[in-house]
């Protein structure tokens, strides 16, 4: 039986649509649960925060949805290992609830995700997510190849990871940095960051790798149609690209 | 009920009666009003007649004249009756897909206060879509900014509002943001232009009509939406006066307050409650509250049923106490909507706005509430109190009131001198290119788009800066396409209002069909100067002549529309014509899609259209300071050949890349096709002298620049692809792509990192 997946919504998300169709393309169970439908999410195996505003980015993007009751919920899975995955504004809803880095206290940040740099504005743009850690470092990427690429889109005004150098290093050393930013080739360097990130971050894992938080989004370029390059390799429906991701999620999963 | 005098004052009296209270309406039209009610009208009620008889409700100097545009064809399934019209997409899984779209202008508000004028605008299109029953799937913008040099200025502060403000709405409710386009000129300083497209995907037997269903009587008129407070009232009247710059701080309280969260909530909502209509298959009708607020929309609905209607201003949600009955019932609080709905449905729908999406949690005093009740007399009844405040025939409110305005006849426009005015010679190429990339409405437009979010929603094809048109692959599990464009030339509608909206329908079918769609219908924005002038209305009245005509002859229908009027400031500094239009084209399959980045080295570059010497408008013909000349006529024969071979030469997967001609002419166009190149392997082009593909008649410039149009081709079958054209169509192979990065002229030669530095530069100074 396919692993029981929550795509979550808050007031104010706007992407999940395309994350349930790229989970349920992967062979999930995926479900829309919306925040009214709180109670329903023991159930589930796993759980995925899908980009947006919710509550419209107040005091800082993911703040105060880390607050949600449905968050009740999240963290309590996470302290039992289930997986769980953040994307765009869903990865700064876990960095507020203090899953990722994970290194301090629930719902006591340690760092952010905060206006993009050097000028703060909204940045959609095509990037390349690089695995800076071992896969198996984290459950989520443990399908994936060592140095994998995955294309996304950057689509985010507050994705800059700041913290303070000491914290820095702590994530550096914790092996807490999963994702940073790439060129198509594999390169890494200033140009490839479209948010002047910290460390070049782009997702940041916990301790125990059962939570992963990404900024950009790889369900935004995981069909054939939404890329160039694929467009005429075969089924133009087919999931490809960013869904390496999604599919490396099921696996573990089903492994589960 | 307070009344507003008319019986007993002089015309000079109640002129300045009016003038008081604030409202637009004329004297004559006061005097009507009082007239056919027998009394004074109350103040509800001369508030009520002044939005709805505003040329932005009413549309009452220019419906006789919209009536020549073109609705009807194959391709319509709902021509411009209500808030968007609907084409017909395609047929996936035996069911047939409708694209609903619409067009509008934030003029007025954007130009006062910029960030929130842009934002309510996006705000309002979607709504228009989502009242017809439908999923939003994309926005588009085309903006008109002033001179934007100075850092100080109102234009560089409007210019950077509209498109945060655009940014910022369009982001958070999740609608991927696929086309637009962006001018600038001095005559735009005070009055910019913010005209916002949007579309929406429905199957066709899910239409929702904006009107009371046919047995409606007595069925609940439920209000969705933001809490009712004070802002927007007389934002109908506002739209449709000139701007004074003395009064911008009053007319900020015209402009509405948007909340793109509320409205990301009620969008989903709003989808729940289709889905729940359509299970139980219950008929309801359905409406966005625009000008004319709580009255305009009841009003409209009922009417458009056959029905009257009881409305109970104590019934509604308002966010402060003791609001005045006419702000109430007037004024323009976004994020609001309207369900006719029969009363054991009206609970179930309630349930799921108010519980399963909380809008109470989500937003202060939100909510979906009932406010009254259709009614079989056909009269517009409102409560207030103890009191009716307005009581008046629905018909007589809603019904098309005219006014025909006299029109110079289209011979006397002076026609200036159409004869080259540079010396040859004098500009060379190697000059002109690097001014022409650079040129403010040329100039790469990535710093602006890269602020919208072009993906959200995972559908999209084709993002902006890719293709002349953006495409996005709506249908779940469909290879259906749907492209979007946008096109209206500011610098031809100075030089020839009419030929400017011929051009504005071919561009815009042009830039669908160069992503390989076929065009299936067009709306249209009309932006002018203040009708009262007779210069200005009659550039209104002969550009509608210019859009009908283009329309017929390349079978493109007008699907919706709107008019934006009195965009002038009273220092009669009035815009240039700007017939704005949008395209929508239909892709059966999108993997056959077409853009525009060069795809190898060594294939042949075509022209399909034949270089003109006529050059007036033209970018380069502003930069040698020849204006003034005329436009390069249209031959539609011609456009039409063009254009039908360019789809067989789509359809039959002959083209690697395309992109149309416009501004900046040919070698812009080919400079758009390299530069994209560059990020990875670069392609450059190599191009053999004009005087060969022209037979000597085309000045050199006027074939690298001129703007009349054609498209431009990369194929690596040229031998087939000339078998396939027929004798009406102009098909020049003018040379090839090379694997260097550069651009190889008879003349010159030019390093493509060097032009495309120069391209990107400009625009990134005034979004950083």
């Amino acid at each position: 039986m396919a692993a029981k997946v929550a795509v979550l919504v808050f007031p104010g998300t706007n992407s999940e649509t395309e994350t349930w169709r790229i989970c349920r393309d992967v062979g999930l169970d995926a479900r829309i649960v919306h925040w009214s439908q709180a109670a329903t999410l023991p159930q589930f195996d796993a759980y995925v925060l899908p980009g947006g505003f919710a509550y419209e980015d107040r005091i800082r993007a993911g703040a105060v949805p880390a607050h949600d009751p449905m968050m009740d919920y999240v963290i309590e899975a996470s302290q039992k290992g289930k997986l769980i995955l953040g994307v765009c504004n869903g990865a700064q809803i876990l960095l507020e609830a203090g899953l990722v880095p994970g290194t301090g206290p629930v719902r006591r940040p340690t760092a952010a995700f905060t206006h993009n740099g050097p000028v703060p504005h909204f940045v959609c743009k095509h990037v390349h997510l690089k695995l800076a850690v071992e896969p198996s470092r984290c459950a989520i990427t443990a399908a994936l190849a060592k140095n994998a690429l995955i294309p996304a889109w950057a689509a985010h005004g507050q994705g800059r990871l700041a913290a303070t150098p000491e914290h820095l290093r702590e994530i550096m050393q914790g092996g807490h940095l999963a994702f940073v930013y790439a060129h198509a080739d594999g390169t890494v360097n200033e140009a490839a960051v479209p948010n002047a990130s910290a460390l070049g971050c782009a997702g940041l894992t916990n301790r125990e790798g059962n939570v992963l938080a990404i900024m950009p989004h790889p369900e935004r370029d995981a069909w054939n149609y939404n890329h160039p390059d694929r467009r005429d390799t075969g089924d133009i429906l087919a999931p490809s690209g960013g869904v390496k991701l999604y599919a490396a999620l099921a696996e573990a999963l089903n492994l589960a | 009920m307070p009344n507003f005098r008319v019986n007993g004052l002089s015309d000079d009296e109640l002129k300045r009666a009016a003038a008081q209270a604030g409202l637009a309406l004329r004297v004559d039209e006061l005097r009507r009003i009082a007239e056919r009610l027998g009394r004074d009208p109350s103040i509800v009620e001369v508030h009520a007649f002044d939005a709805q008889w505003s040329e932005h409700c009413s549309y009452k100097s220019s419906r006789h004249l919209l009536r020549k545009l073109p609705t009807e064809g194959p391709t319509v399934m709902q021509g411009p009756a209500e808030d968007a019209g609907i084409l017909h997409l395609g047929e996936w899984n035996g069911e047939k897909w409708g694209v609903v779209i619409a067009h509008e202008s934030h003029n007025h508000p954007s130009q006062v206060v910029p960030f929130e004028g842009a934002a309510t605008g996006v705000g309002g299109i979607v709504r228009d879509v989502l009242c017809m029953g439908a999923e939003v799937i994309a926005v588009a913008d085309p903006l008109r900014f002033g001179r934007v040099e100075d850092p100080q200025s109102h234009q560089r502060y409007v210019a950077q509002g509209v498109v945060d403000g655009i940014a910022a709405y369009g982001n958070a409710i999740g609608v991927p943001n696929i086309a637009g386009d962006l001018y600038f000129d001095e005559r735009f300083d005070d009055n910019c232009l913010v005209n916002v497209v949007s579309l929406g995907l429905l199957k066709e037997n899910e239409i929702i009509h904006s009107a009371a269903p046919s047995n409606s009587a007595g069925w609940d008129i439920v209000l969705v939406g933001k809490a009712t407070d004070a802002s927007g009232f007389g934002g109908a009247a506002f739209s449709s006066v000139t701007l004074d710059e003395e009064d911008q701080d009053a007319n900020k309280g015209a402009v509405q307050v948007p909340d793109s969260f509320l409205k990301n909530v009620i969008m989903r909502a709003s989808y729940a409650v289709f889905r729940y209509l359509r299970e139980n298959k219950i008929t309801a009708g359905f409406k966005d509250l625009g000008a004319g607020g709580i009255m305009g929309c009841t009003a409209e609905l009922c009417s458009s049923g056959g029905f009257g209607a009881i409305i109970d201003l104590d019934d509604v949600n308002t966010a402060i106490k003791n609001l005045p009955p006419e702000v109430i019932a007037i004024g323009e609080t976004q994020e609001r909507l309207c369900w006719v709905l029969p009363g054991d449905v009206t609970p179930h729908v309630l349930r799921i706005y108010n519980d399963e999406f909380s809008l109470p949690q989500v937003a202060r005093g939100a909510c979906a509430t009932v406010i009254g009740a259709v009614q079989s007399e056909k009269q517009y009844v409102m409560r207030h109190g103890n009191d009716i405040v307005m009581d008046v025939p629905i018909e007589f409110l809603t019904g098309s009131i005219r006014d025909e305005l006299p029109i110079r006849p289209m011979s006397e426009r002076k026609v200036t001198d159409p004869a080259r005015k540079y010396v040859v010679g004098e500009h060379s190429v190697a000059d002109l290119l690097p001014k022409v990339l650079a040129h403010r409405d040329i100039c790469s437009r990535e710093p602006l788009f890269v602020r919208y979010d072009g993906v959200v929603r995972g559908t999209t094809v084709i993002p902006r800066g890719y293709a002349n048109a953006g495409v996005i692959a709506p249908v779940q599990g469909s290879p259906l396409g749907v492209a979007l464009s946008v096109a209206g030339n500011p610098r031809y509608g100075k030089v020839d209002p009419v030929l400017a909206a011929q051009y504005a329908v071919l561009e815009a079918v042009r830039k669908v069909v160069a992503v390989g769609a076929r065009p299936l219908g067009l709306t249209d924005c009309l932006n002018f100067g203040n009708p009262q002038n007779i210069e200005h209305y009659s550039e209104f009245a002969h550009a509608i002549d210019g859009l009908a005509l283009a329309a017929r002859e390349l079978g493109t229908p007008y699907v919706s529309g709107n008019v934006s009027l009195y965009n002038e400031s009273k220092t009669g500094n009035a815009i240039p014509a700007s017939p704005i239009v949008a395209c929508v084209g239909a892709l059966q399959d999108v993997a056959a899609v077409i853009t525009s980045p060069l795809k190898r080295p060594d294939s042949t570059l075509f022209l399909i259209g034949r270089p003109h010497n006529a050059a007036g408008g033209a970018v380069f013909a502003e930069l040698v300071e020849q204006t003034g000349g005329p436009l390069a006529p249209i031959d539609y024969d011609r456009a039409a050949a063009e254009i039908a071979f360019f789809r067989a030469a789509s359809d039959g997967g002959f083209l690697l890349s395309a992109r149309s001609i416009g501004n900046g002419g040919l070698l812009a166009a080919l400079c758009a096709m390299a530069f994209p190149t560059l990020e990875r392997s670069a392609i450059g082009v190599r191009l053999t002298g004009p005087a060969s593909w022209t037979g000597g008649v085309v000045g050199e410039l006027e074939a690298y620049f001129g703007e009349g149009g054609g498209f431009v081709a990369e194929t690596a079958q040229p031998d087939a692809l000339e078998t396939i054209a027929s004798d009406g169509v102009d098909l020049i192979r003018i040379g090839q792509t090379q694997n260097a990065p550069s651009l190889a002229l008879e003349s010159s030669q030019f390093d493509l990192r060097e032009l495309h530095r120069i391209w990107r530069a400009p625009l990134a100074l005034v979004y950083p």
